[in-house]
C-alpha cells in the first residue's frame, strides 16, 4: 500500500509541473455555461480521459515488462515481486534500465537535461492540432477526448512513471501504479479547472524540484532492487498481500 | 537556434535552461523550455477551428478512451489477474467489456461501414470491406461468447483493430496536409475574397465578382486579389507566389501589383485592370487543381492493383479460415482469417504516389515552378534527353553586338554614327546598337534626312555628310567601296553564324565607302552552359533544335556543350527529330519559350516552357518554369527524380510489406492487433518517407555579379565558374 502511496505523493508533488503544462489546458476547457456542475462535469471528465490514457499506458508498460521477463527467463513467471520479494535475472535487467531512465528523468527537473530525445516533428505537431481542434467544442465528448489524447502528450514526468510501471512485470501492478500517480495529479488539475488561473511560478518552480525528488528516489529504489543482493522487504507490499 | 539561458519559457513561465529551443507559433519567435510546452502552447494559442476536424477527433478520443478500457481489462485477464479467487467475477467483466465494446466499434466502425456501403452500391469493394468484415466478425463472435458463457472474448481485437486504422487514417490526412501546405497560397485564389471601395463603402466581395477599373483596398499583410494598378499609398510587396522570387519590392502609386503577392507593410487602393478570374493567380489556381486532380499512370496502376487485392484477399481470408477451423478450434480458426483480412489492407499502397506528388509539386511551385499534371515529373525523371529550342530558350533572344571590323577607323566613332542612325530604327539591331553605344559611354551624334530602306538598311546624313548601314548589297548600289579586306572579314562573321551590317560614309566630299563591318548575334544566356553541364552531369543528353541557320545553331551549341544540334528546322521538322531522338534515347523532354514551339512541346513526352507569358490555359507545357527561370531546370529535374524514386520506394515498401505480413498471416503467426499495428505503421512509414522531400535542398542561383560579368555586352559569355556552384556540383554527385 505504501508504494501506491508513494507514486499517489509523486503524482500530487509532480502536479506542480503539471499545472506549467497541462494546467493551461484545463484554463482554456474553462468553465460550462450550464452552471457550476457542468463546469466541474466538464473537468472531472477530462481528467478521467487522461487517468484513463496513464492506466492503458501503465497496464502496456507492465504487460510488456511481463513478456520481456518471461522471455528471459521462462519459467519463474511470478506474481508481482515489487519491492518486496526477491528477482530473477530479467526483473534486475529491467529494473535497472527502469531505475536508470528515472533517475535521468528527475535529473531533468533540476535542469540537468540529457539530449531533447522526445520525439519531433510530425508526429507531435499532429497531436497538437487535434487538440487545439478539440479545445473550442461544447459537449461531453469533447472534454473526455481532449483528456484521453491530453494523455499521450509528451511528458518526462509520465515517462518516469511509465518505466516505473515496467519494472513491476505485470499488468495490473503497472496499471495501477499508472492509476495512482494520475489520481496524485487530480486535485490539482481539478482545483486548476476550478479557479482557471495560473499558479505564480516560483511555487510552480518549488513543486517541480518537489517532484524531481520523488522520481529520483523512485528511481535509486527501483535501480536498487535490480542491483542489491536479495532485498528483504519492508513493508512495501501490494495491497492484495494483504488479503 | 537557442535562446539565452536566462529566458523564460513562453508557456510555463519557467526558466528555459541551457536546453531550450525556439519555435515560431503564429508567425512570432517563442522560446520553450521543453517539447511538451511547445506543443501545449501551440495548442493553446494556435488559431483555427474546423468543426468536422474537431468532431472526428472527439470520435477518435471517445473510441480511444473506449477502446483503452477494453484492451486493458482484457490484457488482466489474459495475465490471469482473476485467476483463483476472484473467477467469479469473470462474467461481470465479460459483461463491462461487452458494454465497452458495443459503442466503441459503433462509433470508429461507423465511418468504415458507411465508406463501404457507398461503395458497395456501386459494385465495388474497398479495403474498409476488409476492416469492417474482420471487426464485425471478431465482435460478433465474442458477443455470442459472452451470453453464452463460454469461449474466449475478442473485444480488444474489434476495437483495436478499428481504433488503429482509425489512427493510421487520421495520420495519413494530416501527412497529406501537410504535404500540400506549400500549395495552399496557390490554391487560394477561387475562395479569396477582395474588399471592394464602391460610393466610400468597403465591402467584402468573391474575387471573381471585381470587375476590371473597380477600386480594391488591400491593408498590410493581406494578400492582393488581383492584377492592377496601384492609386494611393505604397509598400512593399512580395511576389513569391507568381515569380517564385521572395524578395520584398517596393511599390507605389503607378506602379503595377500581380494578384496573389503579398502587401507586405502599407495600405494599398488598386485600381483593377481585369477581372478577378483573369489574372495569373487564378490560372495559376486552376491549373494546379487540375495537376492534382489528374492521376499518373504509376498511381492508375496502384489504384488497379489495389481494386483486384481486396476480392483476392477475402478469398484467401476464406480458404485460410478453412484449412485452420479442421486444426484449431473456431475461435482460433477465425482469428488467423481475421489476421488475413486486417493485414492485406492495402492503405499505404493508395497513399504512395499522391503524397509525393503533392509534395513535389508544392516544392516547385514555391520556387515559382508550375506542373500541369502529376504524370509530368514521374516522365520528367524517367526521360533521357532533353531538347532546346534555342531562340530565346537558351538565349537571350534579342541580338548583340558581338565583333566590329573597321577599315582605318576608331570602333568608338563607328559606333557614335551608327548609334546616331539607328535611333530612327524600329529594328531589332537598333536596340543592340543603342545598347552597345550605352555600354561604351558613347553619347549618338544627331542625324538628320534619315531614310530607311526597307530589307537593306539606312541611309542618313551626319555632320552634312552622307550616311549609310546595311548589307553589302546597299553598300554597292549606293555605289561605295567595299574594300576587300573587310568583304573577307564579314566573310568570316556570316559563317559563324553572326548577322553583319557594313557601315559607310562620306568624308570631306570624297566618294563613300564602307568604314567597318559589325556582327550582331543572339548571345546564349549567361546561365546556359552552367545549366547545360548541370543536366550533362545528371546523365541527360542535351540537344538543340533550331529553327536558326546551321552556323548559329552549331556556335550556341558549342557555347553551351550541347551533344547534339540541328538547324533550320521548321515545327514540322521538329517534331521528326523529336521522333528519331525518341527510338534512340527512350523518353525526350523539350525546353521551349512555350510561343512558338506549341507543337514541338506537344510532341515530347514532357514539354517545358520558360518564362512563358501567354495565356497558361492554352499553353501545351506540362511544366512551366519562370521567366529566367532556366537555371531551375536540373534542380526540376532532381527534384522529379526524388519524387518518382520516393513513390517507387513507397510503393516497394508498400506491395512487400503486405505480401511478407500476408505470408504470416496465412500461417497463424500474426495477431490481428499486431497486425492491425503494422498496417498503421506502414502508413505511417509512407508518409514519413514522402515527408522527406521537403528537406531535399532548394535551387541554387550562381550569384549575381557573377552573371552580370558574363552578360556584360561584348564581352564573351562564359560559364560561370562551377567551383563556384556547389548546389549544380551537388546535382552532378
Amino acid at each position: 500500500m505504501t508504494y501506491f502511496a508513494l507514486l499517489f505523493i509523486a503524482g500530487f508533488a509532480g502536479s506542480f509541473h503539471c499545472i506549467g503544462m497541462c494546467g493551461g489546458f484545463a484554463c482554456a476547457l474553462g468553465p460550462d455555461g450550464r452552471g457550476a456542475g457542468a463546469t466541474s462535469l466538464r473537468h472531472v471528465l477530462y481528467n478521467t480521459g487522461r487517468l484513463s490514457t496513464y492506466c492503458f499506458l501503465g497496464g502496456l508498460a507492465g504487460a510488456l515488462g511481463q513478456l520481456i521477463c518471461t522471455a528471459l527467463a521462462p519459467g519463474t513467471q511470478r506474481a508481482a515481486p515489487l519491492l518486496s520479494a526477491s528477482l530473477d535475472v530479467g526483473q534486475r535487467a529491467l529494473a535497472v534500465i527502469a531505475g536508470l531512465l528515472m533517475i535521468v528523468m528527475a535529473l531533468s527537473f533540476f535542469g540537468l537535461r540529457g539530449r531533447h530525445w522526445v520525439m519531433n516533428g510530425f508526429g507531435s505537431s499532429t497531436l497538437v492540432v487535434s487538440l487545439r481542434r478539440l479545445l473550442g467544442r461544447h459537449g461531453f465528448a469533447a472534454p473526455l477526448a481532449f483528456g484521453v489524447l491530453n494523455g499521450f502528450l509528451p511528458c518526462p514526468l509520465v515517462y518516469a512513471m511509465i518505466a516505473q510501471a515496467a519494472s513491476t512485470f505485470n499488468v495490473l501492478s503497472g496499471c495501477l501504479a499508472m492509476a495512482a500517480f494520475g489520481l496524485g495529479t487530480f486535485p490539482a488539475m481539478l482545483v486548476m479547472g476550478g479557479i482557471g488561473r495560473l499558479l505564480a511560478p516560483s511555487w510552480r518552480q518549488r513543486g517541480v524540484r518537489l517532484a524531481g525528488s520523488f522520481i529520483l528516489v523512485l528511481g535509486l529504489v527501483t535501480l536498487s532492487r535490480g542491483i542489491m543482493p536479495k532485498m528483504a522487504g519492508h513493508g512495501l507490499h501490494l495491497p492484495w498481500h494483504f488479503a | 537556434m537557442t535562446p539565452p539561458p536566462n529566458a523564460l519559457c513562453r508557456h510555463c513561465l519557467l526558466p528555459v535552461g541551457r536546453r531550450g529551443f525556439m519555435r515560431t507559433v503564429n508567425g512570432e519567435g517563442c522560446q520553450f523550455c521543453c517539447y511538451g510546452c511547445c506543443i501545449a502552447h501551440q495548442v493553446k494559442s494556435g488559431s483555427g477551428d474546423a468543426s468536422e476536424a474537431a468532431w472526428f477527433l472527439v470520435r477518435l478520443g471517445v473510441g480511444s478512451f473506449l477502446s483503452m478500457n477494453i484492451m486493458l481489462f482484457s490484457l488482466l485477464v489474459y495475465s490471469g489477474a482473476f485467476n483463483g479467487a476472484d473467477r467469479r467475477v469473470l462474467p461481470t467483466i465479460h459483461l463491462l467489456l461487452w458494454g465497452l465494446a458495443t459503442p466503441a466499434v459503433l462509433i470508429l466502425g461507423q465511418p468504415f461501414l458507411s465508406e463501404t456501403w457507398s461503395q458497395a452500391r456501386r459494385g465495388r469493394l474497398t479495403s474498409s470491406a476488409l476492416i469492417v468484415l474482420g471487426s464485425l466478425a471478431a465482435y460478433g463472435y465474442s458477443t455470442l461468447a459472452v451470453f453464452q458463457r463460454g469461449g474466449h472474448l475478442y473485444f480488444d481485437t474489434a476495437s483495436m483493430v478499428l481504433m488503429l486504422f482509425t489512427l493510421g487514417r487520421y495520420l495519413e490526412a494530416a501527412g497529406r496536409a501537410r504535404a500540400s501546405r506549400d500549395l495552399a497560397p496557390l490554391l487560394a485564389a477561387e475562395s479569396e475574397l477582395a474588399t471592394v471601395l464602391e460610393d466610400d463603402q468597403e465591402q467584402r466581395r468573391p474575387v471573381r465578382e471585381v470587375r476590371a477599373g473597380m477600386l480594391i483596398r488591400v491593408r498590410p499583410g493581406e494578400r492582393i486579389p488581383i492584377d492592377g494598378l496601384i492609386v494611393e499609398g505604397s509598400s512593399h510587396c512580395d511576389d513569391s507566389v507568381i515569380t517564385g522570387e521572395s524578395r520584398p519590392i517596393a511599390k507605389a502609386a503607378g506602379a503595377t501589383v500581380l494578384a496573389g503577392s503579398i502587401n507586405l507593410d502599407g495600405p494599398l487602393l488598386i485600381e483593377s485592370s481585369g477581372s478577378g478570374g483573369e489574372s495569373r493567380w487564378a490560372q495559376i489556381c486552376c491549373s494546379v487543381r487540375e495537376a492534382l486532380r489528374q492521376s499518373s499512370r504509376t498511381q492508375r496502376i496502384a489504384d488497379r492493383l489495389v481494386g483486384a487485392f481486396v476480392p483476392i484477399v477475402l478469398a484467401l481470408a476464406a480458404v485460410t479460415f478453412l484449412y485452420w477451423i479442421q486444426r484449431l478450434p473456431l475461435d482460433q480458426a477465425l482469428l488467423t482469417a481475421l489476421s488475413v483480412m486486417v493485414v492485406a489492407c492495402p492503405c499505404a499502397v493508395g497513399l504512395a504516389a499522391p503524397m509525393a506528388h503533392s509534395l513535389g509539386i508544392g516544392q516547385l511551385a514555391r520556387h515559382g515552378c508550375l506542373v500541369r499534371n502529376a504524370g509530368a515529373l514521374e516522365a520528367l525523371a524517367g526521360a533521357r534527353l532533353i531538347a532546346f529550342d534555342k531562340t530565346g530558350t537558351l538565349t537571350l533572344g534579342r541580338p548583340q553586338l558581338v565583333d566590329i571590323a573597321s577599315d582605318g577607323v576608331l570602333e568608338g566613332e563607328v559606333v557614335a554614327r551608327l548609334a546616331a542612325l539607328e535611333r530612327h530604327s524600329e529594328h531589332g539591331l537598333a536596340r543592340a546598337i543603342a545598347l552597345a553605344a550605352g555600354a561604351r559611354g558613347i553619347d549618338p551624334i544627331p542625324a538628320v534626312d534619315v531614310q530607311i530602306l526597307p530589307g537593306r538598311g539606312l541611309r542618313g546624313v551626319v555632320h552634312g555628310e552622307a550616311i549609310a548601314a546595311g548589307s553589302a548589297a546597299l553598300m554597292r548600289e549606293l555605289g561605295w567601296v567595299l574594300p576587300p579586306a573587310l568583304l573577307e572579314r564579314a566573310g568570316v562573321m556570316a559563317a559563324s553564324g553572326h548577322s553583319v551590317v557594313f557601315v559607310g560614309w562620306r568624308e570631306n566630299a570624297s566618294a563613300g565607302r564602307a568604314r567597318a563591318a559589325l556582327s550582331f548575334d543572339d548571345t546564349p544566356l549567361p546561365e546556359a552552359r552552367a545549366t547545360v553541364d548541370a543536366l550533362r552531369g545528371l546523365g541527360l543528353q542535351v540537344v538543340l533544335l533550331s529553327g536558326d541557320h546551321a552556323g548559329a545553331a552549331a556556335r550556341v551549341a558549342d557555347t553551351v556543350g550541347a551533344d547534339d544540334w540541328q538547324a533550320g528546322l521548321l515545327p514540322e521538322a521538329k517534331r521528326t527529330a523529336l521522333d528519331q531522338y525518341r527510338a534512340r534515347h527512350g523518353a525526350v523532354a523539350m525546353v521551349g519559350d512555350g510561343l512558338n514551339d506549341g507543337p514541338g512541346l506537344a510532341w515530347a513526352d514532357i514539354g517545358i516552357a520558360v518564362g512563358s507569358a501567354t495565356d497558361l490555359a492554352r499553353e501545351t507545357a506540362d511544366l512551366v518554369l519562370p521567366v529566367d527561370g532556366l537555371w531551375l531546370l536540373p534542380w526540376v529535374v532532381a527534384q522529379a527524380r526524388a519524387v518518382r524514386s520516393t513513390i517507387l520506394a513507397n510503393l516497394a515498401w508498400a506491395f512487400g510489406y503486405n505480401l511478407a505480413a500476408l505470408t504470416c498471416a496465412v500461417l497463424g503467426l500474426l495477431q490481428p492487433i499486431l497486425a492491425a499495428a503494422v498496417m498503421a505503421g506502414s502508413s505511417l512509414l509512407v508518409v514519413l518517407n514522402s515527408l522527406r522531400l521537403e528537406r531535399l535542398p532548394g535551387p541554387y542561383h550562381p550569384s549575381v555579379p557573377e552573371l552580370a560579368a558574363a552578360a556584360r555586352p561584348g564581352s564573351e559569355p562564359g560559364p560561370p565558374a562551377q567551383g563556384r556552384s556547389p548546389a549544380l556540383a551537388l546535382l552532378k554527385a
